[in-house]
Parts: structure tokens; sequence; C-alpha cells
């Protein structure tokens, strides 16, 4: 590439390798990303033991409080998931992760609800953003991924000169022309979602990714420029005893230095119920997604009112309202972010898609599975170019060709393959198994890994449409599983699930139904379908 | 032989692309934070939000540059950047 080229040259070249050697990652994050806008649904139709008691918040709260103080009172802390639209249910954890046990508890009896053991949709969300890797390093990876894109994105548009104009045009069943035409569709008709949801990926890691700033006007120091964040921080951390990091952190009780100190003598939590009226009376009806409480019973307890996420565009993740829990007085509130922060923030919850409600999240899902389209498109793409000039090319680059083509199939069939029967295992694996969510976990990868080697076995052709068969059948086949397995769980949400992946299965089955038409009919000189009468 | 022989600079500049532009987008960024005449919170927000469009620009621009040595002076060109960033940490350290 060191010859003298033109620009289009030159960006096709970097288009082809960015999209290329990151395109079966991107396929994953944007999969699973888009699963995760359902993320809470996911967790519903994973756990087919609860059910919508429709309990209000009150009533939810005070049952949590009764366990509570009954099973846990020595703990240092207490979160309480309450009961909100998208997640009816009512769980509780106690101790100093957040991400520890959580018990699900049942509204009418007060007692603990035995469910079964799940990775649940959470597993998409993490994923989405780690890959399952270890967290930093996943991080990492994802934001390489995501630059690629960008670049890729932007490449894209350089070499695309007639970018609107092929917009309207498609031409079916003609080989190279139709992926071609596939591939630039779906980009163009959603290049401000792809650019958006690429960007504010990005933004959302910006201080992990980007720590320059913070090393040149804070010397590296993350939490100083935090508590710059807010005008007046200073004080109100004086004055409310660090209230406002421990809202700042989900109520999560800073785990050094609390436990040196002395124990504050004993004293009666007020009613937990009260604080959600208040909070409510700040962020809305029915915006209260749970309440934290850090010494519980003690002189010095805190309640965090945490807000559902969605109120606003604006991403207040880990804000909350805070009270002192035994005389009920409000310590501290979110103030509105100033400018930068707001700006930050809503790029982030542009990203995170909370507001807005159902449509929103529709909207959301279409166009991710239209981004997971012009990946798998332009994956395509690359092979049936190569495909053609490999015959005079070198055994290494047959080599290369056979290579990507097995690795195609395996990242984009093969992980539909592997989500759909994680969402199999969840329903056959049994509900008691020891260590379960493992089970799923390695039901995942361990579908994912034969689809690997499936792909490397079969001609690519019939790689591709085995796997999307075998994930379509799964998909159309979901609704009939979960109606015979947990026939007494079936509610709005579960079905919706269901009917989603009826269709999304049948989709891919046509898909694989068509793929030899596809393949075959390069050959053939049928005319270009013109739509809107755009002329090449 | 030849093969090999004219993949260096392909692969020169991919390494010139990627981790100088890391380097040049990071010297930018902070350069940016420290002159923005915004409040030392802002600055720093707002440089970092638009890192990701240097980064962006720089790629693009170092795959389509006409020599290598273009891109390896703009990868060069970090260390002004970083000098003007980082002053008061580089006076303080000579201290």
């Amino acid at each position: 590439m060191e010859r003298q080229r033109s620009l289009t040259q030159s960006m096709s070249w970097l288009h082809t390798w960015a999209g290329l050697l990151l395109g079966w990652a991107l396929f994953a994050i944007f999969l699973t990303g888009t699963l995760a806008v359902f993320d809470k649904e996911i967790d519903w139709w994973m756990q087919p033991e609860l059910s919508d008691r429709g309990l209000g918040q009150a009533q939810a709260a005070e049952v949590a409080q009764r366990w509570l103080e009954r099973e846990k009172p020595q703990a240092s802390g207490w979160n309480i998931g309450l009961p909100t639209e998208r997640a009816p249910q009512l769980s509780v954890s106690s101790g100093e992760q957040r991400r520890g046990e959580r018990t699900q508890l049942d509204p009418a009896t007060g007692e603990a609800l035995p469910v079964r053991e799940t990775v649940g949709g959470n597993f998409f969300f993490h994923f989405h953003y780690t890959l399952h890797l270890p967290r930093m390093i996943g991080i990492w990876v994802v934001g390489f991924a995501a630059m690629a894109m960008l670049v890729a994105i932007i490449s894209g548009v350089i070499i695309h000169k007639k970018i609107f104009k092929d917009f309207f045009t498609f031409r079916p069943a003609k080989g190279q022309r139709s992926w071609l035409d596939g591939h630039n569709a779906s980009a163009v008709l959603l290049l401000p979602f792809h650019l958006m949801i690429t960007y504010s990926g990005l933004a959302i890691f910006s201080a992990i990714y980007m720590p320059a700033a913070v090393d040149a006007l804070y010397d590296g120091d993350r939490q100083a420029m935090f508590r710059e964040s807010r005008p007046g921080a200073e004080q109100a951390q004086q004055a409310g005893g660090g209230a406002r990091r421990a809202g700042a952190e989900q109520g999560q009780p800073r785990g050094r230095g609390e436990g040196a100190r002395p124990q504050a003598p004993a004293a009666e939590l007020l009613p937990l119920a009260g604080f959600i009226e208040r909070g409510e009376a700040h962020y809305g009806e029915g915006m209260v997604a749970g309440l934290s409480v850090s010494n519980p019973g003690r002189a010095d307890a805190r309640v965090t009112v945490r807000p559902l996420l969605g109120s606003r565009i604006e991403l207040t993740k880990g804000e909350g309202m805070v009270f002192d829990g035994v005389s009920g007085r409000l310590l501290d509130a979110p103030e509105p972010s100033r400018p930068s922060l707001l700006t930050q923030r809503v790029i982030a919850g542009l990203h995170f898609a909370q507001f807005g409600g159902y449509p929103m999240r529709w909207l959301y899902f279409l166009c991710g599975l239209v981004s997971c389209v012009m990946i798998a498109s332009g994956l395509v793409l690359y092979t049936v170019k190569k495909r053609r000039q490999v015959k005079a090319d070198s055994s290494e680059g047959r080599a290369f060709l056979r290579l990507v083509e097995s690795l195609n199939v395996a990242a984009v069939a093969g992980l539909s393959l592997a989500c759909a029967a994680l969402l199999w295992g969840n329903r056959l694996l049994p509900a008691e198994l020891a260590g379960r969510e493992f089970w799923e976990l390695r039901l995942f990868f361990g579908v994912w890994l034969l689809s690997l080697a499936h792909a490397r076995l079969r001609a690519p052709l019939q790689a591709w449409r085995e796997q999307l068969f075998v994930a379509a059948a799964l998909g159309v086949a979901l609704p009939l599983l979960d109606l015979l397995l947990a026939p007494g769980a079936a509610d709005r949400a579960r079905l919706g699930l269901d009917v989603t992946a009826l269709l999304l299965g049948a989709t891919l089955a046509w898909v694989a139904w068509q793929l030899p038409r596809i393949a075959t009919s390069r050959a053939r000189r049928t005319p270009a379908v013109q739509i809107a009468g755009a002329e090449r | 032989m030849k093969a090999i022989h004219s993949r260096w600079p392909v692969i020169v500049r991919v390494l010139a692309a990627i981790l100088g532009g890391y380097a040049f987008t990071y010297a930018t960024t902070a350069t940016l934070a420290r002159l923005l005449p915004f409040a030392r919170y802002d600055a720093a927000a707002v440089a970092t939000l638009l890192s990701f469009v240097v980064y962006l620009v720089f790629v693009l621009w170092a795959f389509s540059a006409r020599t290598l040595g273009q891109v390896l002076a703009g990868v060069a060109l970090s260390v002004p950047l970083a000098a003007i960033a980082f002053w008061p940490q580089l006076l303080g350290g000579m201290r």
C-alpha cells in the first residue's frame, strides 16, 4: 500500500481491514448490546418462578424491611430492589457488595422465594462491554473495536461517493452486488445511529480510555475531578458526613475506614416505605427503583433513594437522594449537572436507552439489529469479493480466506445460535442444579466453540445454512419450550420474548433458505432492480 | 523476499496510526484541556469527549498521508504538545 494511491484507495484498504479484523468482535458487541436493550425482560423470562403480584412499592418496602430486620440485623448495609414496570419483583441483598447474593422475596408471604440461579439478561449486558474477558481488559478490547468501528464508518462514507443514490439501489439475487447493496443500504439507512451508538459507547468509558486531561489538570486523581463535578460539593461533604459520596456510589458503604470506626449506638430505623413517596416527589411517580440503607439500626443510618434510570435522557447512574435514616432529614439531593457533565451524561444516556419507555426500547432494538446486519453483510462481502480473486492467489491466500469464512460463520451464525442455546439451557437445566449459572455459561461458550469447529469442517455455504437453520429452529420453537416447561409463568413480558424469538427465528430461517440463491446467482445476468428509479 | 520487504512500510504505518495516534491524541487532549478557557473541570471534560474525534482524524490521515515520513512527523508532534500540557508538572519535576 506504499505506492502512491488515491484517497479512495487508501480509505478502501482501511475500511476493509478495520472492518474485517474487528468485525467479528463488533458483531458480538452489537448483537449482545441489542439484546441487552431488553436485559430486564430477559432477566424476568429467565426466572419463571417470579410472578407479578401487582404489589405497590410502599408495601414491598415494608415486606423487605421486615425480612431484612429479621434475617440481616447486623449487616453493614441493605439494598432493596423495588418492583418497577420492567422488573416487577422484589429483591433484597445485604452487606458491602451490591453485586452480592440477591434474595427474591415473595411479597405475599414475606418469605424468600426459591428461584433458579441464572446468568440472566445481565449476561448480555456485561458481555456487550467486556466480551466476558476480565473487566478492564474487556473494556479496552471493546474500546479498540469501537474505535475501529468509527474508522470503518467514516472511511466507508469517504469511499462511498454516491451515498444517497445507493440507498435506493437494491439488486437482489445478484451475488456480490446484492451483498454490497445490502451492506450499503443498512449502513446508509442508519448512519446517524451507527455513529451515535459507537461514539456514545466510547464516551461512557472516556475517562478510562483517555485519561490525558485528568493527568494534566488533576495529576491523574480522578476522585479529585469527581469531587469538583458538582459545585458546593466540598461543604456538603463535611456537613453530610460523607453522605454525598455514599449516594454517589449507590449507597454502597465505603469499605475502607468504615470498619475501623466504632459503631454508632443503636437507634430505630424509620419505616422505609415513607422514603419512597419523598423520592417520588423529586423524581416523579413510578421513578424510584430501589432503596439502600447503610448502618441499619444505628444512629448514623443513611437511606438512599435510588431513581430508575430513564426519568430523563441524562444517565443518572449512581445518583440518589440521601436521608438520615433515624430523623428522616434530607441530607443530600442531586443538583442539576453542570453543562459539561450534563453533556457527557446525556451522551451516555443516549447509549443506555433508558428514556422514552418501550417505544424507544424497540426503536433501539431494531436499529441495533440493522447494525448487526450491516456488520455481518460487510464480513460476508469480504469473502465474496476475495473468492473470485483467490483462484490465482497463493495457497496462503486460500488458507486465509478459509479462516475468514469459518470465523464469519462462527461469529455471526454461531453466536446467534449460542444466544438461543442459552435461553434453551435456562429452561432445560434442572432448576436446583448446583452452580447452575456456570452451567449456563458452559453451555453458551460450548455451543459457540462447537459452531467454530463445525464451521472449520463444513464447506462455507453448508456451515452457514446448517447453523442458521439450527438457530432458527431454536428461536421458532422457544415459545413451545416455554409453554411446556414453565406453563404457569406466561405473562405479557415473557410471551413478548417468546414471540420475538419466534420472529427472529423465522427471519433466520428465511435467510438460510435464500442463501444458496444469493450465493450462486452471481453468474446469472439479471437486470438490476431499480427501486425509486435510481440509475447507477 | 520482495513480498516481505514491501510489508514493512504497512506494518510501520499501522503501528504509527494506532500507537502513535494514541500518543498524539493523548498529548492533544491534555493540551486542549490546559488551553481551553473554561473552569478546570469543564476543560477536562470537554477535551476528553473530543479526544475520540482527534484519534479518528489522526488515524484516517495516517493512512491517507503521502509518505510514511509525514506520519512519523505527525506522531513526533506529540512531544511539544505534551510539553505544553504538562509544563507545570515538568517545572515541578526540575525543582
